[in-house]
């Protein structure tokens, strides 16, 4: 009895976890301090836009905490890391292709 | 806020859900109204007015209609007001660029009628007050009372911008009364990621092999590629569009709301008729309920057949976009329907199951071509590529390379977009009951992993004037 009741408590939190995982990172995103600077991208990352209210009323000042909100995103590198690693992998071929192509050109 | 961005998955929801949970049962409804006006306000404050002005109309029509009996002349008139003013809207916002633009290039004219800006969802919730009040009128269902549960049943964030065309009456009860058990949130989270997925890591992703096709010069592009391109295509539009159904479905189950299903695998289909049974569910049913069945649907003459198919059509392409090619698009199929309803009739019953299914696959590839490029030379002149007519050649080495490349992710769409995971899913819940909901949660939180990597890195933004 006892099992099944802890089998139950483990299986109700695995069913958390993706939702754990987002209040996490959404956490970390406050948490976290703000950067100014991305060395790998070489540019300025955006900052919490100031308030205007006319940047309201056009919907512009939405658009500028996306741009704040994705910029500052913890672990921003690790993540597109991870996507680059992805993309190599699934288009492995492409790429022994070209390379294959230029050493015939060769 | 588009579902499938940072800020609303890892901001917007995350915040949404605290505060729904957290308050009491007689404050969710004006929770999640509030949490759905901000949704849509956060890329179009100034139109949050026009739905606000729709909302309240629409709703002060249906509760006059239920002081009056039914169908009576008053309430006709109040009916034919609430039809001007919301097609009237619709009309205005959506076609009126187009119609002007038609008409100048007609006479040829100098027209500029300073089109407005489209507000965002306006197809949807338009469709969605129209059924309303046509309802309440026919006397199917009673007119709403209290104004903010009309309102959270117009502006509901899950289904306001994309879909699904939710019938007021199959959540009537909802409105006021639902209940969630953890079970159901869960599996609502999983409905949101599966769709998640299918928009970020498939849809987007096929959808750059088609882009890459569309931008080269149409003297560059061989048969195969041509081909290619399409089927990327196609795969692209019902990943992007059923994901977002299933995200939408998904954050409904999160609060409560059980939406219908709006795509059935809709590539499987053995007829264009059945096509349209299992695409975009929730429009065609629309149509049929509020077009097609007033004009008399099919048990009537076959001049009035042709007259009632050529009106849902037209309009079902139409409402896709401000376009003459939609419009085309839909008459399409249109005619393709009323060759099966009428020439063909029981008779396709007799083909072989694989030659009912890649004619209509076929017949669907070719209506792509139709809603994708908006102009009319531009859908010959890539019909003609993939008819082999005019063309350089039928496979040249770019298009083996490129398809090469994408072949691993053309496979992986094929499955997704066939009835065989779930069947999978299905056998391994009966087999494995035990193991099953382990390895479906990891299985989801992979799913989250990649597409939030996929989701970071489309924001990646090198500067790269350094290099010149």
């Amino acid at each position: 009895m006892n099992n099944k009741k802890y089998f139950d408590i483990i299986k109700n939190f695995l069913d958390m976890v993706p939702i754990l995982f987002i209040l996490a990172m959404f956490i970390l995103h406050l948490v976290l301090p703000n950067k100014t600077f991305s060395t790998e991208e070489r540019r300025y990352l955006n900052q919490w836009p100031s308030f205007h209210i006319e940047k309201v009323l056009n919907g512009s000042y939405g658009t500028k905490v996306e741009s704040y909100f994705s910029d500052q995103f913890p672990f921003r590198n690790f993540w597109i890391q991870i996507q680059e690693d992805c993309n190599q992998i699934i288009h492995e071929i492409k790429t022994e292709e070209n390379y294959s192509h230029t050493n015939y050109l060769k | 806020m588009v579902f499938s961005s940072l800020f609303f998955i890892f901001a917007f929801l995350p915040v949404t859900v605290i505060l729904y949970y957290s308050s009491g049962k007689h404050l969710r409804n004006i929770v999640l109204l509030v949490a759905s006006l901000f949704f849509y306000a956060w890329g179009e404050p100034a139109y949050v007015l026009l739905m606000c002005i729709s909302i309240i109309i629409n709703y002060y029509i249906a509760t006059l209609f239920g002081r009056n009996d039914i169908c009576n002349r008053k309430n006709k008139f109040y009916l034919i007001i609430s039809l001007v003013f919301n097609l009237g809207c619709l009309a205005y916002f959506k076609y009126f660029g187009m119609i002007i633009s038609t008409i100048a290039s007609m006479g040829n004219w100098k027209l500029n009628g300073g089109t407005p800006a489209l507000p965002i969802g306006i197809s949807f919730y338009t469709f969605q007050s129209l059924s309303y009040v046509i309802d309440v009128y026919r006397g199917k269902t009673k007119p709403q009372k209290n104004l903010i549960i009309y309102a959270l049943y117009i502006t509901m964030f899950p289904q306001l911008v994309a879909g699904p065309i939710v019938n007021y009456g199959d959540i009537e009860r909802q409105l006021a009364d639902r209940r969630v058990n953890l079970k159901e949130f869960s599996f609502g989270i999983r409905r949101f990621l599966c769709g998640l997925a299918k928009k970020v890591l498939l849809a987007n992703n096929i959808g750059v092999f088609w882009s890459n096709v569309k931008n080269m010069p149409g003297t560059e592009i061989s048969m195969v590629m041509a081909w290619a391109g399409i089927i990327a295509f196609t795969l692209q539009i019902y990943f992007d569009f059923s994901g977002y159904s299933d995200m939408a479905i998904g954050l409904g189950k999160m609060f409560g709301f059980h939406f219908k299903e709006n795509f059935q695998y809709p590539y499987i289909s053995q007829s264009i008729s059945e096509f349209w049974q299992r695409w975009h569910i929730s429009l065609g049913s629309w149509f049929k309920e509020y077009v097609y069945i007033p004009l008399g649907g099919s048990r009537v003459g076959k001049w009035k057949l042709i007259r009632n198919l050529f009106i849902v059509w037209f309009l079902t392409g139409l409402w896709h976009g401000a376009s003459w090619n939609f419009a085309l698009w839909g008459l399409y199929f249109g005619t393709l329907i009323f060759i099966e309803k009428v020439v063909f009739r029981k008779s396709m019953m007799v083909w072989p199951k694989a030659i009912r299914h890649i004619y209509s696959l076929f017949f669907v590839v070719i209506g792509w071509v139709f809603f994708e490029f908006t102009n009319l030379t531009d859908i010959f002149c890539f019909l003609r590529l993939m008819f082999g007519i005019k063309v350089n050649s039928f496979a040249d080495n770019q298009a083996i390379v490129e398809l090469k490349s994408y072949i691993i992710l053309y496979m992986v769409c094929i499955i997704a977009a066939s009835p065989w995971p779930k069947k999978v899913s299905l056998y391994f819940r009966n087999t494995y009951s035990n193991f099953y909901r382990l390895a479906v949660n990891i299985y989801y939180c992979i799913l989250l992993f990649f597409s939030t990597a996929y989701m970071v890195a489309s924001t990646y933004n090198p500067f790269i004037y350094f290099r010149f």
